[in-house]
């Protein structure tokens, strides 16, 4: 685990922004490698699940002496029932959590409607990012074009609102009929006088919805960050404290809110987040920051290679899900300032929380230790969360992405066990014969999945980024050693048809 | 209770007359009050037996359709995506969508393909027929499943016709003539599993053959048995949409679900009945009656026990219900529905809201205001930020929809009463029936239940009565 804590000047990998939109027929290292000695991967493949054959080398199991990943990276099978989605929704969930925007998707209706409002980012200040924003476009606007509709929409909403930004998303059918974004937002920046910011996010752009982060981290490079201006009360307080930004934190469930304290009690000050629990001004002033740490490494690395490239700030990998990745990043963090009393703070609020915490969950742990679990996520916690289940004496099993990209399977593949299976792109009926193959105590995923594990009598535990219980920090790992322990132990699952069975034959 | 509830303030509208206010804003949908087309079609497809339905189009759209399908109904939910991206967008999506038929044929072991549209294919243009049918050629010996194109560009209506569309395709493309079946086809319109189970216990308990289009009263809400079915493993048949062309009738519980019923009029010469959705005494009534007229039936004992209980609830909560005014928003058919049986218990549904365009909502709203000697506020074509508005002019002390409208009820301080599409913040919406009698008499106790738990405090006073 080492490496998961890589500063950035250890950090050497090229930049794969580029690889992001051109990658679809280029099958990553790993995958070439595997071609050249078919015969052992198609034996383990078929040793997993049965599914279609371009889709064998997506599944694979970590052996000691061998690190390599599964294939990643490449176009769903068309009539697969995909877990992806679009780069829309890439692009939305990392910049919706700003609360003081309005988020205006530009496109039909659905592509609002089916959204709005569904990321369980919360809020300590402005509730505006909740509001479900839409041009509406209909038939005459595909015809004719939806620039002007467009332009007098947030001219409209400028005045209902008077927000500190909006932004404004591309969708599908906005990239066909060719509206320029970018021309109707300068215009009516012009205007409102209020940053317009467009994301140029049209949902086919890529199989990939990481297209859709880097997007959108691409949106508050170019309109956002380095825009603030450092006023007196700034100046001091940057004078005053080290600095650093909280990037790829959403917030969800409150997450931040367990992860922030910790942080300031270092004597650190937190100058912004990216993007949980933000206002647009605060993201303004982000370019002032001593130091980027990266929660969500799936969505935000780029955002951190890029502000390191331009403002020269360096960053650091963190993680805040488990005891022990909590305690090493606030350790790694501490270290980085090279300022012996951040370093003593940090060695306390370690030692007290970490004690605090181990009382609080041994009584969740003597019901998990044991079980083991599957996880089939979309971020960044296909790797994050293992040594947080083996601090709970879980195994996890198997672990997987739905948008994984070489380098995140790199990550997963020293962080798992030997022996764990580890899938890309997973479909529902994959997942349904995985679940029933390997049996595992519980599952970790999306709502999408939730009920397909129900009904295999597997208990669930949702880690996606609508979930309403915050799973970060030294709190957040009593809730979560909490949640996991309702999911498993409850006595519904002893009146699942075959257990039950079961336990009248008996 | 409201100030505005004041005779007087009721008296300064015209009895019977709908009122279209002029909304306060002009382009933007904020907080909308629809969803696409697709997402209507898709939901008609869940009650297909051994259906997939294929969405053409990027993978957002079935994998958001999915999301909010899964967590409202609670149930896995299975749409398979043509998985349309940059390369493929630019040279139409024929491949994509050729490729897509032949995974789920040969990888779902489906009996049919739904085949629907979405803003991206409409406007690259596929034709999805022609493409189909080359699909067909590519296997010309082969058994294939039964492959239904059905157009909804995301970009014209709403899901309410999507689902008409979905369910007109179905019986376009398959139904044929052959010998009378002497069934009623029924469409129910886009209504929870409970209510169709409702609906079959109605038939049942009168006798009646039906074909119901379509029939998610399994698929959705299915019980627990350790095991997970990709497709719907009951829900009407194929054969069952083949033999609509030779009922007897065809009666549509949703006047925005009978384009399926009209098509069979003209081609087939299927008579078409249509009314409200059969919710509360009236339209209950209305329902009971045309099916009787059309299968030349008695109404059973149970179900005029059923009719004389709800009476019966109805009179043991007026005083509390009258008067209440209530604000009311969702599907139009809905909405219409519940305007109505909450004004046959005396509240005013003062504010009615659907985001679907719709002539045919206002006329059941100018019918329900006459009958009931109302002028309810009628949006119609607007979203809940319309609808807030209005509810901070015209206050209500009662608020019915689907979760979205939590807001509004918080920042009023109104409960809100979850009906309708999406449910994600409680349980059960699956569950919950509103149409039939027996239905009627839950709906009338939970209304009623509802204001004695906000307007009336823990010994049963009114809160604020002199």
């Amino acid at each position: 685990m080492q490496n998961a804590f890589k500063s950035s000047k250890n950090f050497e990998k090229s930049d794969n922004s580029k690889k992001i939109t051109n990658s679809s027929n280029q099958p990553n290292k790993s995958s070439a490698e595997a071609s050249t000695d078919k015969i052992i991967i198609d034996q383990v493949s078929e040793s997993i699940i049965k599914t279609l054959e371009s889709r064998l080398d997506h599944m694979c199991i970590k052996k000691s002496d061998d690190e390599r990943g599964p294939r990643c990276n490449t176009a769903s099978v068309p009539g697969i029932v995909t877990q992806r989605s679009c780069v829309y929704g890439g692009a939305r969930v990392v910049l919706m959590p700003i609360t003081d925007a309005i988020h205006l998707v530009h496109g039909p209706i659905g592509c609002a409607s089916c959204t709005w409002d569904i990321r369980g980012s919360r809020t300590s200040g402005d509730d505006l990012y909740k509001t479900g924003f839409s041009t509406n476009l209909e038939e005459k606007d595909i015809v004719f074009g939806g620039e002007k509709k467009l332009f007098n929409t947030i001219i409209e909403l400028n005045s209902l609102y008077q927000p500190s930004a909006v932004f404004v998303y591309s969708t599908c059918v906005v990239g066909l009929i060719g509206d320029d974004l970018k021309a109707v937002c300068r215009e009516s920046e012009k205007i409102t006088k209020c940053r317009v910011i467009p994301v140029q996010s049209e949902g086919f752009r890529s199989f990939n919805k990481s297209l859709g982060h880097q997007l959108a981290c691409d949106a508050m490079l170019d309109h956002l960050i380095g825009t603030g201006k450092l006023d007196d009360k700034l100046k001091s307080e940057i004078d005053a404290h080290p600095t650093l930004n909280i990037v790829g934190e959403f917030n969800v469930a409150g997450d931040l809110w367990a992860i922030k304290p910790l942080i300031e009690k270092m004597g650190i000050k937190v100058l912004s987040v990216l993007t949980g629990d933000s206002c647009v001004e605060d993201i303004a002033k982000a370019h002032y920051a001593d130091l980027n740490i990266v929660q969500c490494q799936k969505s935000s690395n780029y955002l951190a290679r890029q502000m390191e490239k331009k403002y020269k700030i360096p960053y650091l990998k963190v993680n805040f899900f488990g005891i022990g990745d909590t305690a090493k990043s606030l350790k790694i963090i501490s270290e980085f300032f090279q300022d012996p009393e951040i370093m003593e703070k940090a060695g306390e609020i370690i030692k007290t929380e970490i004690e605090t915490v181990r009382s609080k969950i041994s009584h969740y742990k003597k019901r998990l230790t044991g079980k083991r679990v599957a996880v089939y996520v979309g971020g960044n916690k296909a790797w994050s969360l293992i040594r947080a289940f083996e601090e709970l004496g879980m195994n996890v099993i198997m672990t997987g992405t739905q948008n994984g990209l070489p380098e995140d399977y790199e990550r997963i593949m020293e962080t798992v066990s030997e022996g764990t299976l580890v899938v890309d792109d997973a479909n529902s009926m994959e997942l349904s014969r995985l679940f029933q193959k390997y049996q595992p105590d519980l599952v970790i995923s999306g709502a999408k999945e939730k009920y397909m594990t129900h009904k295999l009598g597997i208990p669930f535990c949702d880690f996606n980024h609508d979930r309403i219980t915050s799973f970060a920090g030294f709190k957040g790992f009593i809730n979560f050693a909490k949640e996991l322990d309702r999911a498993v132990s409850s006595p519904v699952w002893k009146f699942t048809p075959k257990k039950y069975q079961g336990i009248q034959n008996e | 209770m409201n100030e505005s509830t004041d005779d007087c303030k009721i008296n300064s509208r015209v009895c019977g007359e709908i009122q279209n206010p002029i909304p306060n804003k002009h382009f933007a949908v904020i907080n909308p009050s629809k969803m696409c087309q697709p997402m209507g079609a898709v939901q008609a497809l869940l009650g297909v037996r051994g259906a997939m339905p294929l969405i053409h189009g990027s993978q957002g759209c079935s994998t958001y359709m999915r999301f909010q399908l899964c967590r409202h109904f609670r149930e896995p939910v299975n749409v398979s995506s043509t998985s349309m991206s940059e390369g493929t967008v630019v040279y139409g999506g024929e491949a994509n969508l050729l490729k897509a038929l032949e995974t789920i044929w040969k990888e779902y072991k489906v009996e049919i393909i739904g085949v629907t549209s979405s803003c991206l294919a409409e406007t690259v243009g596929d034709d999805m027929g022609l493409i189909i049918r080359k699909f067909r050629k590519k296997h010309p010996d082969e058994e294939l499943p039964s492959i239904v194109p059905i157009s909804t560009p995301s970009y014209s209506g709403s899901h309410v016709d999507g689902y008409d569309k979905a369910i007109k395709s179905l019986i376009e493309n398959l139904a044929y003539s052959t010998k009378p079946n002497g069934k009623i086809n029924l469409i129910t319109g886009n209504i929870s599993p409970a209510d169709i189970r409702e609906v079959k216990e109605i038939l049942e308990l009168l006798d009646i053959e039906s074909i119901i289009l379509t029939d998610s009263s399994e698929s959705l809400d299915a019980p627990h048995t350790d095991s997970v079915s990709f497709l719907p493993s009951e829900g009407t048949t194929v054969d069952e949409i083949k033999d609509t062309a030779n009922s007897k009738a065809t009666v549509s519980l949703s006047r925005h679900a009978d384009s399926g019923a009209k098509f069979l009029e003209k081609r087939f010469d299927i008579k078409s009945v249509s009314g409200f959705l059969p919710v509360g005494l009236q339209s209950m009534d209305g329902f009971i009656s045309s099916l009787c007229r059309l299968n030349e039936c008695e109404v059973p004992v149970k179900l005029e026990k059923e009719r004389g209980r709800l009476i019966d609830a109805m009179v043991d909560s007026h005083t509390y219900n009258y008067g209440r005014k209530v604000a009311i928003y969702g599907d139009p058919d809905v909405v219409a529905a519940l305007a109505r049986f909450t004004s046959e218990l005396g509240m005013i549904p003062s504010i009615v809201c659907t985001g679907a365009k719709s002539n045919r909502f206002i006329d059941d709203m100018k019918i329900v205001a006459e009958e009931s000697c109302s002028s309810p506020v009628v949006l119609e074509g607007c979203d809940l930020y319309d609808l807030h508005q209005q509810i901070k002019e015209n206050p209500v002390d009662l608020l019915i929809g689907n979760s979205y409208g939590a807001r509004i009820a918080k920042k009023e301080n109104i409960p809100l009463l979850r009906m309708g599409f999406p449910i994600y913040d409680r349980l059960g919406a699956q569950r919950m029936p509103i149409v039939g009698y027996k239905a009627g008499i839950g709906l009338v106790d939970m209304l009623a239940n509802t204001i004695l738990e906000n307007y009336y405090d823990e010994s049963g006073h009114e809160i604020g009565s002199e």
